[in-house]
């Protein structure tokens, strides 16, 4: 009896101290934009290296913040934009990244590495970045579209559609108003209530997840939406025209990330690897046209998708943009701000 | 447990009270499990978070306040939730006005045809409803198939702004919530006695007053159901009045939806979910008590 118990025991620490070193289960949880990483891609993933991926989506940072700090799910990829990787990072709660296991990363433009949200990359790799900007039907409105301030005129007046997203149309209140759009203090939204409060009621739609259904529908004319929405329109059809606004933009840059509650941080560490890969970037720029910051990919890319101004911004058009920084609780305040004006 | 008794209907008159038995409990518990699982915990939860406080990531710290009350009875919120009340109450009354002929004229049709008629009123269940809301986008949108159509038999001159009008939310709201009228009146309609209606006709009402006196009180409950089944979803709705409002009117749904996502405050979203729920329970036990009149 005593025989048996001590085999058994000896047979659980074996199995326990087996566990401890054993190597990561061919698994990976990814927990990603919908419409961003293209199934293909996983796939391909998986068939390269047997790792079996599950994949879950969001549709904004905030729902992603939301089951995350929430610990419902175990996810050892996700997909914060700039602002969230450096919330995240100021809360602890994320897994620092392993560089040598990265190689890759050298492919990146340096313009979007060490970037003020993450400044060593120590918790992030840039997947795509973005832009925001104009989109004008030339074959409704003639005028010449330069800024914000152009789009939001009078004779517009129903017949604009904007990103459905409080923080972002807060911002180019701010650039309209030559404020820099991180400081979102009480005294410089009460600034932008008079700009905002004359903008709101132009706008016919407000869509985050499809502008470009508004604008091709021809039930508006002019657009402020996402550059990968824009570089759509631009390659559907010629009559639509694409302008970063003269007052500067809002470039975004959504990363790759590790949460701390990681389980398997050296699949994820390989996954980050494979998306930076130039091959598999591309077919990421194919499906989704935003701006690659994969100089390698770059240049296997055609001729029509660089050419695209809505994917590839000139550098004096990105010198003029900024990156969100996180607002915390402030963002409430930006929130209700345009919620009352709009409910006027 | 009071609460439950409203909703569910149970009144505790004393006529029925009996202890169950244990078997009667046994096949009871799945029941139950689902009532406090799916019903009374998730209520619980979001009237808990309502009194708490949230950080810069939004995760809510479990202070207690009555911050987001406060905050929910400002002006801009009551707003917001009069405009959604609003737009619900014109929905309920326009699917009455329509939703009562149809299924008057189903209930009285010929019992052949009934099953046939009642399932074209489901047909449309059977494929999501933002699909069918996207549909209309692409009927009412200015290039869509309306406006085509109009304006090539010359009806219109050029196309008109349909989509994205207050117009459209009513619309939408209808469309979406009119089976939900037809099918408890239907029920009501059905059960009706011809006799009573005989009888009406036969000692000097006129079709008018046979109808207001007889038929309206004899289907009340099924429009009582009716009006709830259409008011109730109807407030909180929000992918139909941003999908095709175009977003331009907040409703207090998607106001609601916007503090558990962008405006990363959980517990004022839970504060306004609270009120909402209080309103729900109001409007139901005073359904509740209109028909215990009758």
């Amino acid at each position: 009896m005593k025989k048996t118990t001590t085999l058994l025991l000896s047979a659980l620490t074996a199995f326990l101290v087996g566990c401890g070193k054993a190597p990561e289960a061919k698994k990976l949880s990814v927990f990603c934009w919908s419409e961003y990483i293209p199934q293909s891609v996983i796939d391909q993933f998986s068939k390269e290296t047997g790792i079996q991926v599950s994949v879950e989506n969001y549709a904004s940072n905030e729902e992603m913040l939301a089951k995350l700090t929430a610990g419902g799910g175990q996810y050892d990829i996700i997909q914060p934009s700039e602002y969230v990787v450096e919330a995240l990072i100021a809360q602890k709660l994320l897994h620092p990244i392993d560089k040598t296991k990265i190689p890759n990363l050298s492919n990146i433009a340096p313009q979007f590495l060490k970037m003020g949200f993450d400044p060593d990359n120590s918790f992030s790799v840039p997947f795509m970045a973005g832009t925001v900007g104009i989109v004008v039907n030339t074959d409704l409105i003639k005028d010449d579209i330069k800024s914000f301030a152009d789009v939001f005129k009078p004779e517009n007046k129903g017949k604009i559609v904007v990103l459905d997203d409080a923080r972002e149309i807060t911002a180019w209140a701010l650039l309209s108003q030559g404020l820099p759009i991180n400081d979102v203090s009480d005294a410089n939204l009460e600034k932008v209530k008079p700009v905002l409060a004359n903008w709101l009621p132009m706008v016919k739609v407000f869509d985050s997840d499809s502008p470009k259904t508004a604008l091709l529908n021809g039930d508006v004319a002019i657009g402020v939406v996402w550059g990968g929405e824009g570089a759509i329109l631009l390659q559907s059809d010629p009559k639509f025209r694409w302008i970063i606004p003269a007052e500067g933009t809002h470039l975004f840059i959504d990363s790759l990330a590790i949460p701390k509650t990681a389980k398997n941080v050296d699949n994820a560490e390989a996954f980050m690897n494979f998306i930076l890969r130039t091959d598999i970037s591309k077919q990421i720029s194919d499906a989704f046209p935003y701006t690659n910051p994969n100089l390698a990919a770059r240049k296997i890319l055609t001729e029509e998708q660089i050419r695209n101004k809505a994917s590839f911004p000139s550098d004096e058009e990105m010198a003029k943009m900024q990156v969100f920084r996180d607002i915390g609780t402030q963002g409430s305040k930006v929130d209700e701000l345009v919620t009352s004006l709009k409910a006027q | 447990m009071s609460l439950i008794a409203v909703v569910s209907g149970i009144r505790d008159t004393g006529v029925y009270r009996r202890h169950p038995s244990p078997l009667a409990w046994l096949v009871l518990m799945p029941l139950l499990a689902w009532l406090f699982l799916f019903v009374i915990a998730p209520t619980l939860m979001l009237v808990v978070v309502s009194f708490a406080e949230r950080d810069a990531l939004g995760r809510i710290v479990y202070d207690f306040t009555f911050q987001n009350y406060i905050r929910a009875f400002d002006w801009l919120w009551l707003k917001v939730l009069f405009s959604s009340l609003w737009y619900a109450l014109l929905t309920t009354l326009i699917c009455l006005f329509v939703g009562y002929p149809v299924a008057y004229f189903i209930g009285r049709a010929p019992l052949q045809w009934r099953g046939l008629l009642l399932m074209l009123v489901m047909v449309p269940f059977w494929t999501s409803f933002l699909i069918r809301t996207y549909a209309w986008i692409t009927i009412l949108s200015k290039d869509g198939l309306l406006n085509s159509l109009l304006v090539s038999a010359g009806i219109f001159s050029h196309s008109a702004e349909i989509l994205y009008t207050p117009f459209a939310i009513v619309l939408g709201l209808v469309y979406n919530f009119l089976p939900f009228m037809i099918l408890p009146i239907y029920t009501s309609v059905e059960k009706l006695d011809n006799a009573l209606i005989e009888a009406a006709y036969d000692l000097g009402a006129g079709p008018i007053r046979a109808f207001s006196q007889i038929i309206i009180p004899l289907t009340r409950p099924g429009i009582a159901a009716g009006a709830m089944l259409v008011f109730v979803p109807s407030i909180a709705m929000f992918a139909i009045t941003t999908l095709m409002g175009g977003g331009t009117n907040p409703t207090i749904g998607e106001v609601i939806f916007k503090q558990f996502t962008s405006g990363r405050n959980q517990p004022f979203g839970a504060a306004l979910g609270s009120i909402l729920l209080l309103i729900f329970v109001l409007a139901l036990w005073i359904t509740r008590k209109y028909r215990e009149e009758d």
